[in-house]
């Protein structure tokens, strides 16, 4: 292969384990509005709070004297999904439930002013500097001739394509096949309805915010080790990405937030990779607008039909 | 804190007093010693106070100076512009006209113009933005380098030193690093070395991957970034794990244990300017113990900045034979003076013509050494 066609691999790559990433976020947001029709504004702070839980676990367990990798990703990952969907389950106890039926200005609120109140939170227990962790998952492949331009993969960037796949595909039969997923469907479709027809719409409701916050959690742990520092104002940029992402794909449609991820991680990339670094934001929102022009309900979202 | 801060304070001012009784029949020189003496930055206040208090100590033991004992009046800013002036007010109310401060710079740059008017001598040891020096005072000098001078540092080390094929200049698009990095670009541009890549990141971004894979495109050997350490941490450890092996150099805003934190081993061998460790000079060892038998911190970068702010003041004082303030200043301008900090030369400005940075290799455990 030609030096530029390795480039444009390489950036690729890169794109691709950045989306992966806005795609496990963008789920939460979608799911919650799917249901809902409410953007969760905390939810960018339960990623953080997923990260923050890894780093302590990990930290733990290797001054406890546990040196088996996976034993140690298998625990933090438990725990920091289990934290996270406390959390995510609180953020809709507290700042939801309660104000079930009012206008939809009044939640958005409250779940604004959860997000600050969780990024104080985080301030104040573990301080507002970075804090880092040590390579965990090291080494990769190298492929191309080295004189040219060499391609990295590392493992860790194939971590984090094989749990964004795995955890996708469970969360696709999920939603699919289960009796939890049937209810979930329904409530989408019309949460009055289903009040009526029999099933605990909360408890759904509560479900959505808890499988969001897990997948906000194991995407916590993948960008807390590929890039080894976390700080309590990470949520908001990420979380301002994904929704972007899930509003690219169709906000409501989970294959669309998989997919709006995807597209503006590797629209960053490409804009990085032709064009100075501090455009990729422009154009990437620049691609939101113009999508949003032709295509109003995103790129596999339905066109919401009026009943009258 | 605060009554350890009080008990110094009233130390302070018993060695004064004690001192002003010393030397009753000698005539006595205040020298205004202006600064946070509380506050959130208060150390720095103290940095300034241990060097400055030293210096007077040793020049009073040598037989002061013309014949006169100094003494130093400690004036609290608490690096609060509105209280510089106050404060710059009251020191000329109090008819002290030789003053070492202030010692933040947005302190400093409102009580200048007050100094400049009643003809107050003002040497700062702290302060380091341009515009200080800009407004053409007569009166107003410093004892520590510009933020710009590290930009002109970097390039000559660069061109002079390490002497790269191909050169990338990245930034992280905020007025201290796109500063400094244009700077560097341009002084290399200016000899000959063209950087191939001129970029700037986002403040807070956390992946680089795309950034690195082209500046391994570009196949650059040598990246200057200015910046700060969160981001440079990141790019230097996702260069290692992407196997882009350049040199990287930074300002003084990288060097912070922190950068060792994110980065890790790939830390080991980075490129730095930071201001010199006065402390460390073979010069100023006497200096150093007496300081520390004080149980005092000899290490501060203000300390010798302080130290060296008297020196100039008195040696010129010496060299004139007058305590007058524009007769001090015109020679400060026109004569070379050596001090703790090294022989010390002003410009029209009332700047130093030499920087007092130095180019530092940077440790993976947190340290530096200079770098040849």
């Amino acid at each position: 292969m030609s030096e530029f066609s390795l480039y444009l691999l390489q950036q690729l790559i890169n794109g691709l384990t950045i989306g992966s990433t806005y795609a496990l976020i963008a789920i939460g947001y979608t799911m919650v509005y799917g249901i809902i029709g409410m953007i969760n504004f905390a939810h960018g702070e339960i990623y953080m709070i997923g990260s923050y839980v890894t780093f302590i676990v990990i930290a733990g367990l290797v001054s406890m004297g546990v040196v088996s990798l996976p034993i140690i990703l298998v625990i933090a990952l438990i725990v920091a999904m289990f934290i996270a969907s406390t959390y995510g389950w609180t953020v809709e106890r507290v700042a939801y439930r309660p104000l079930r039926g009012s206008n939809r200005l009044i939640p958005l609120i409250s779940a604004i002013g959860m997000s600050i109140f969780l990024q104080n939170y985080v301030v104040l227990s573990q301080g507002s500097r970075d804090v880092a962790l040590p390579p965990q998952i090291t080494g990769g492949w190298a492929f191309g001739d080295p004189s040219s331009f060499e391609v990295t993969l590392s493992y860790m960037q194939l971590m984090i394509f094989a749990m964004t796949f795995i955890t996708m595909t469970v969360l696709t039969l999920f939603i699919s096949r289960s009796r939890m997923g049937r209810a979930c469907r329904a409530c989408a479709e019309d949460l009055g309805m289903t009040n009526l027809l029999g099933i605990n719409t909360n408890k759904i409701i509560a479900l959505t915010f808890v499988i969001g916050a897990a997948l906000a959690a194991i995407a916590g742990l993948l960008l807390g080790l590929y890039y080894g520092v976390v700080n309590p104002f990470v949520g908001f940029i990420a979380g301002l990405k994904a929704f972007t992402a899930a509003v690219l794909g169709g906000i409501g449609s989970i294959p669309g937030a998989v997919l709006g991820g995807l597209v503006l991680g590797v629209t960053e990339a490409m804009t990085a990779a032709f064009f100075p670094s501090e455009y990729k934001d422009v154009v990437a929102f620049s691609l939101l607008v113009t999508i949003l022009l032709f295509r109003p309900s995103g790129l596999l979202g339905k066109p919401e039909i009026e009943k009258v | 804190m605060n009554q350890f801060r009080k008990t110094m304070l009233g130390l302070g001012s018993a060695i004064c007093i004690m001192g002003m009784t010393a030397s009753a029949q000698a005539e006595t020189l205040k020298i205004g010693l202006a600064g946070p003496a509380t506050g959130p930055v208060a150390q720095y206040g103290d940095m300034q106070k241990i060097g400055v208090m030293a210096a007077i100590e040793d020049i009073n033991k040598a037989g002061g100076v013309n014949g006169m004992m100094l003494e130093g009046v400690i004036y609290d800013d608490a690096c609060d512009p509105k209280q510089a002036v106050a404060i710059a007010n009251k020191i000329v109310n109090d008819g002290v006209s030789h003053v070492v401060g202030h010692l933040c710079s947005s302190s400093t740059e409102p009580a200048t113009d007050i100094y400049e008017e009643e003809g107050v001598l003002m040497i700062t040891a702290a302060s380091t933005s341009p515009s200080i020096t800009e407004k053409g005072y007569q009166m107003v000098f410093r004892t520590i380098g510009l933020d710009s001078l590290q930009g002109t540092m970097a390039a000559q080390y660069i061109l002079d030193t390490a002497k790269p094929s191909r050169v990338a200049v990245v930034h992280d698009k905020q007025q201290y690093g796109e500063g400094l990095a244009t700077s560097v670009r341009d002084q290399l541009a200016a000899n000959g070395l063209e950087a191939v890549m001129f970029e700037g990141v986002t403040s807070g971004d956390k992946d680089f991957s795309a950034l690195i894979a082209k500046l391994k495109k570009e196949d650059v050997d040598f990246v200057y970034y200015g910046g700060y350490h969160p981001e440079l941490g990141l790019i230097l450890r996702q260069s290692a794990e992407k196997g882009f092996n350049a040199q990287f150099m930074g300002p003084e805003g990288i060097v912070n244990s922190d950068l060792a934190k994110i980065a890790g081993d790939a830390v080991e061998g980075v490129l730095a300017t930071a201001p010199k460790s006065f402390d460390q000079n073979p010069v100023n060892e006497a200096r150093v113990a007496a300081i520390s038998a004080k149980g005092e911190d000899p290490t501060g970068p203000f300390v010798f900045t302080a130290y060296a702010a008297v020196e100039v003041m008195t040696k010129a004082m010496a060299a004139t034979g007058s305590t007058d303030t524009e007769k001090l200043a015109s020679h400060i301008r026109a004569n070379a003076v050596d001090t703790a900090i090294g022989t010390v030369k002003y410009d029209e400005k009332g700047d130093l013509t030499e920087s007092t940075f130095l180019v530092y290799n940077l440790h993976k455990d947190g340290s530096k050494t200079p770098a040849q």
